[in-house]
């Protein structure tokens, strides 16, 4: 739950205006806005990469923007972060990839080693835990980001432009396996500004423009959006 | 019990980033070892100025040099009369061709070889016992000098002092180079915490995006600060024996004529200390860089 939520990077340019949102938990939402509306800052605000200027954010009961830094870690290893860029250490394996996040628990390594396997199955890359990370495509490096956020079972997925880098059948792809880690109870926002995925299935989106949060419970479809050029482009494609 | 668990991963964790490293370290480790081997150097110098300084403040003799006109009753006189001295329990009469053969052992020297036997004066070696205390010693002395037969004692007073001096001037050497070695650990660590920290930066966001602790994060890079500290004390403690081991044979021969004793190397304790303070420096050294580079 986000409280009249105000951010700014610059004084004169304020990212989001008193934006107020309700998610409930194991929700699907897309968050779309045209660049620079500020879907990555309100996911980086949950992830508490960031710091509110002002309002509150509610996440398991407790208010994110409150927290003390030594509470932190334990707020993300709640949720499970994927971005356009991957995010991978290329000189590491697969395996050691997505067993990062469970090493930072304290998990003993047996068990690290059968949740690994399991993550890596979900995502289609069953037995290639040796491989490394530098040595796969975009589509399987963007899988192992997967693979490692959902290793914890998070309750909150967030996915920052997670096709931005792939070719439209490989974001489909993706979409999809973001569909079936929700199918598993997980709550995801997804945050795009690609028109087409937002199509394939209805579902709550919430476009973020001028600083606030504009709620469409069950899809564009054919609803018109006021968004800039960049954004428009996307829709004419 | 997952702090526990942490404990044991630590150096896991420690290594997988740092396999792809290997060159910064040994760099790393090569310069430290640099810093080490000056205050390693030091050191020996002072263990073995200490060495010397022990050997003549306890060595628990005197030497008493004879007139050369003393005549052999006087002299037997005198070597009853002390040894019937309370704190003396040895008393040796080294005449001047005694003398002459104890030090010129090697004919190979020929301006020493060709020296006559009264080129040697004559003495008594004066051996003490343990508890005798200086003020007896040089009560003893005063009265020796005052002897008609005797020219002079010498108590290896002055040497003492001298040493004494030495070693002190010596200390203040090894202190001086500690603070410089220091500096040299904190700086040579601290550019490597800054590689190391800009090489794996992809690590340390992703440890912080998975939720790593500071602490957790920290760990690999400490643990590879003492490595390297501790390695660079214990390559420098290897150089410095390497060298002593080479150069100790051709010396110790004049080194024990001269002073009484061989050379010897740094005690295993000296030694041992060394490291721990190369692995000390290094991890606090490691500690203070991420704190200020990556405030982690």
């Amino acid at each position: 739950m986000f409280e009249d939520v105000h951010k700014a990077y610059r004084q004169d340019q304020p990212v989001l205006r008193g934006m107020s949102l309700v998610i409930e938990r194991g929700e699907f939402v897309f968050i779309t806005g045209s660049s620079g509306s500020g879907k990555s800052t309100l996911l980086r605000l949950v992830h508490r990469t960031d710091q509110v200027d002002d309002g509150r954010i509610l996440f398991l009961g407790r208010d994110i923007s409150r927290l003390r830094e030594e509470s932190i870690p334990a707020l993300r290893r709640n949720i499970g972060y994927v971005f356009q860029d991957f995010k991978l250490v290329p000189s590491w394996t697969v395996f050691d990839n997505v067993a990062v996040a469970l090493e930072v628990v304290g998990l003993p390594p047996r068990l690290v080693r059968s949740r690994v396997a399991e993550s890596l199955e979900r995502v289609g890359l069953a037995g290639r835990g040796d491989e490394l990370a530098k040595r796969l495509s975009g589509g399987e490096q963007q899988r192992v980001a997967i693979a490692r956020a959902i290793v914890g079972e998070p309750a909150l997925i967030l996915a920052d432009e997670p096709t931005g880098n792939l070719d439209p059948q490989l974001a489909f792809d993706i979409l999809g396996l973001f569909e079936d880690i929700h199918e598993t109870g997980a709550t995801v926002l997804f945050a795009t500004h690609d028109r087409t995925l937002l199509d394939v299935r209805p579902r709550r989106v919430v476009v973020l423009d001028e600083g606030k949060a504009t709620d469409v419970p069950h899809g564009l479809g054919d609803e018109p959006m006021d968004l800039d050029a960049d954004m428009a482009l996307n829709l004419v494609a | 019990m997952t702090s526990e668990r942490y404990g044991v991963r630590a150096p896991m964790r420690a290594w997988r980033p740092g396999r792809g490293d290997m060159r910064v370290h040994v760099q790393s480790i090569f310069s430290l070892a640099v810093a080490f081997v000056c205050l390693a150097a030091s050191l020996l110098v002072v263990t073995n100025l200490s060495a010397v300084r022990d050997r003549w403040s306890h060595a628990g003799r005197a030497t008493v040099y004879l007139r050369d006109g003393a005549g052999d009753q006087e002299v037997v006189d005198l070597v009853r009369a002390l040894e019937q001295t309370q704190g003396i329990k040895r008393v040796r009469h080294v005449t001047s061709v005694e003398a002459r053969r104890e030090v010129v052992t090697d004919e190979s020297d020929a301006a020493l070889a060709s020296l006559p036997p009264s080129a040697f004066p004559a003495s008594l070696e004066l051996g003490f016992t343990d508890d005798i205390g200086d003020g007896d010693l040089q009560s003893i002395a005063l009265k020796l000098r005052a002897l008609p037969a005797v020219e002079t004692v010498e108590t290896y007073q002055r040497w003492t002092e001298r040493l004494s001096s030495l070693l002190g001037g010596g200390v203040t050497a090894s202190a001086a180079l500690a603070v410089v070695v220091m500096c040299a650990v904190f700086s040579v660590i601290s550019s490597t915490m800054r590689l190391l920290l800009s090489r794996r930066s992809i690590e340390v966001e992703v440890l912080k995006l998975v939720g790593a602790t500071n602490a957790f994060v920290r760990r690999p890079f400490v643990i590879e600060g003492a490595m390297q500290g501790a390695a660079g004390a214990g390559g420098a403690i290897a150089l410095l024996g390497a060298l002593f081991l080479l150069v100790r044979g051709r010396f110790d021969h004049e080194l024990a004529n001269l002073l009484g004793l061989t050379p010897s190397f740094l005690p295993w304790t000296v030694s041992l200390g060394l490291v721990l303070l190369g692995g000390a420096l290094g991890a606090t050294t490691a500690l203070v860089s991420l704190r200020k580079m990556a405030a982690i």
